[in-house]
């Protein structure tokens, strides 16, 4: 336990959220209420599933670039396994974790054993992806889902939807996954030295293939969460912008570029920051298009920072 | 020797995609469409010359997504306001060449991994588009700067013909300058060429900053050629550029590619995607095609050099 505060408070997240929230309160109107923080309670839910994922894959010196891409596709395939083929709910739930896996599955075969760099590998992956959502749904957005499916993320429990609930029970998971079981010592040991890790006797390539099956996984299930949540299920949802923010959390929360280093609480902290700002920038009423740039901003400051530190130690 | 023959069948498989091509469908094998096809596939190549370099040194560029749209938002808007046209497009390259050294900066200086300084700088680049115009189009751009990307010169459209200069300057660098012989032995062994008392630093700093400036020299040829910049209008050239240096040749594993064979991967995706429009396939389809191409392409090809580098 100790290690993992440790970790966080060296990334500096925890500092970072708390100077944001501070300049929030005193700087942004409207920004310190209880409704205010319920809204980035609400908004952090589903990005935080999906951290997880990209965190895990950061950790192993990969980089997932068809996150965004797997959370369209889920869309799409819940509208339509909900809505046009009237599917149960659980089987609908069940049935989109599933094709994430297996996006996850391909992606972590070409990856392990065709030896095509990640970057590559997804970027391609992404494409068509995009493409088969694209021709799926023939452009269509799929509205007004079946209120049994809608209850799965928008039942209200406490005044927050059920959607923050699951994602605390995944994040949990997730910290049990990384930073307490054999698993995560694996995939540590892996992102640090693969080769070290393969002659030690670890099974890499079943760990690398695992974690982007977990990886899609989480946000195929993302997908569904933020489908349930607009009531919309379309191909759109997700992309390159939400890749992009999923990346910039990870980082921001301590996660290393070389591997071998990530904490979940830490990426944790990385959503709720970009969230804050999000928020920020919605309340001022500035230009949304302000949110890419500054998103970049952070990344680049938390890289150069961390690397500043590392020079100095 | 193994390399000549491996171009020697290259040439081949362009030329029988060509013949394929033009067996299939009717208007291919026509002059005019052609042209077109080398017009199409102009933006493409222009970034894959720099884009060539950038893996040769064993480093990815995903900024061109961003800069592609960045730089001619700043020559557009500029133009528009009544700027001189050459400043205005000189102001959208130093753009681009800024965006490329920052890029060079965080690799060679903080050894940042390519794809992540390059993937925040393209965003950064892409904010930077949208928020200039708040995520507007603009066109309606004099008609000497259209002539760019639509006119003729001596028959040859204006955008071959800077395919063609572009192309012959990064030839030239790459093969024939001391500078081309390092940059390929950085890919080849960073450590010795350190050891040698090489400038790696100054010379990554350099390779970046070229992608930069290709990536300029594409966007602003695309807009010229659209009348139009969109803020987004970089999306559909990331892959497609990286395809045509895979395609051509450019090894993954760094040390080895030409650039005059990633124009013409170029062309060959450029002539795919014709050949695709003119049978009436569906874009979303043909990304589909050219994502699985670009996968299979790159296992299929300087495999056996980067299995021995990749993590086991």
């Amino acid at each position: 336990m100790r290690g993992i505060i440790q970790t966080t408070l060296k990334s500096g997240s925890a500092v970072i959220l708390v100077l944001l929230v501070l300049v929030g309160i005193v700087f942004v109107r409207n920004f310190a209420s209880v409704d205010n923080a319920a809204v980035i309670v609400r908004q952090s839910a589903i990005p935080a599933i999906a951290v997880l994922g990209m965190t895990m894959v950061l950790m192993t010196g990969g980089i997932d670039l068809s996150l965004g891409f797997v959370v369209g596709l889920a869309s799409t395939a819940t509208g339509f396994m909900a809505k046009v083929w009237g599917l149960p709910v659980d089987l609908t739930v069940a049935a989109t974790v599933l094709i994430g896996a297996l996006v996850g599955l391909v992606n972590g075969v070409i990856i392990q054993y065709m030896k095509v760099p990640s970057f590559i590998t997804t970027l391609g992956t992404g494409y068509i992806l995009y493409g088969i959502s694209q021709l799926v749904s023939a452009g269509n957005v799929i509205t007004r889902l079946p209120p049994s499916l809608l209850a799965v993320g928008r039942t209200d429990l406490l005044g927050l939807p059920t959607s923050v609930y699951i994602a605390l029970g995944i994040v949990a998971l997730g910290w049990f996954l990384i930073h307490r079981s054999v698993f995560g010592r694996a995939l540590s040991a892996f992102g640090f030295n693969s080769r070290a890790a393969f002659l030690s006797g670890l099974p890499t390539a079943r760990v690398n293939v695992l974690t982007y099956v977990l990886c899609s996984s989480l946000a195929a299930l993302a997908g569904l969460l933020l489908t349930i949540r607009v009531n919309a299920a379309q191909p759109n949802m997700g992309g390159g912008v939400f890749t992009f923010e999923i990346i910039t959390a990870a980082i921001v929360g301590g996660t290393s570029l070389f591997g071998g280093v990530g904490s979940v609480i830490g990426s944790l902290f990385g959503v709720l920051i970009i969230k804050v700002i999000e928020n920020c920038i919605n309340l001022m009423n500035i230009s949304y298009h302000l949110y890419l740039a500054v998103q970049g901003g952070i990344i680049l400051t938390v890289i150069v920072m961390d690397k500043i530190r590392s020079r100095a130690a | 020797m193994g390399q000549r023959v491996g171009r020697i069948l290259f040439s081949l498989l362009g030329v029988a995609t060509l013949a394929a091509a033009g067996l299939l469908v009717p208007h291919f094998l026509t002059i005019g469409n052609l042209l077109n096809v080398v017009r199409q596939s102009s933006i493409i190549g222009i970034g894959a010359v720099g884009m060539t370099m950038v893996i040769v040194i064993l480093g990815i560029d995903l900024s061109i997504t961003g800069l592609i749209a960045l730089c001619p938002m700043v020559s557009g808007l500029l133009m528009l306001q009544g700027v001189p046209i050459v400043i205005s497009i000189v102001a959208g390259i130093i753009a681009g060449i800024g965006m490329g050294l920052f890029n060079g900066l965080m690799v060679a200086k903080l050894d940042v991994p390519p794809f992540i300084t390059t993937l925040v700088v393209g965003q950064v680049s892409q904010g930077l588009a949208l928020i200039m115009n708040n995520g507007r189009s603009i066109g309606g751009f004099p008609a000497a700067y259209v002539h760019i990307g639509n006119g003729s010169f001596l028959g040859i459209p204006v955008s071959d013909l800077l395919l063609l200069v572009m192309m012959g300057i990064g030839m030239f660098i790459t093969q024939f300058t001391p500078t081309g012989n390092r940059i390929y032995a950085l890919g080849g062994n960073e450590t010795v060429v350190r050891q040698e008392g090489i400038n790696v630093d100054g010379l990554k700093l350099f390779v970046y900053a070229f992608s930069g400036f290709c990536a300029s020299i594409a966007g602003i040829l695309l807009s010229a050629q659209l009348d139009t910049v969109h803020p987004i209008q970089g999306d559909p050239y990331l892959l497609d550029t990286i395809a045509a240096c895979v395609i051509g040749g450019v090894s993954l594993a760094g040390g080895e590619g030409r650039v005059a064979m990633a124009v013409v991967g170029a062309l060959i995706i450029g002539s795919v995607r014709n050949v695709l429009d003119l049978l009436g396939v569906h874009p979303f389809f043909q990304n589909v095609l050219v994502g699985a191409i670009i996968i299979l392409v790159v296992f299929g090809s300087g495999l056996s050099r980067y299995r021995r580098t990749a993590p086991v």
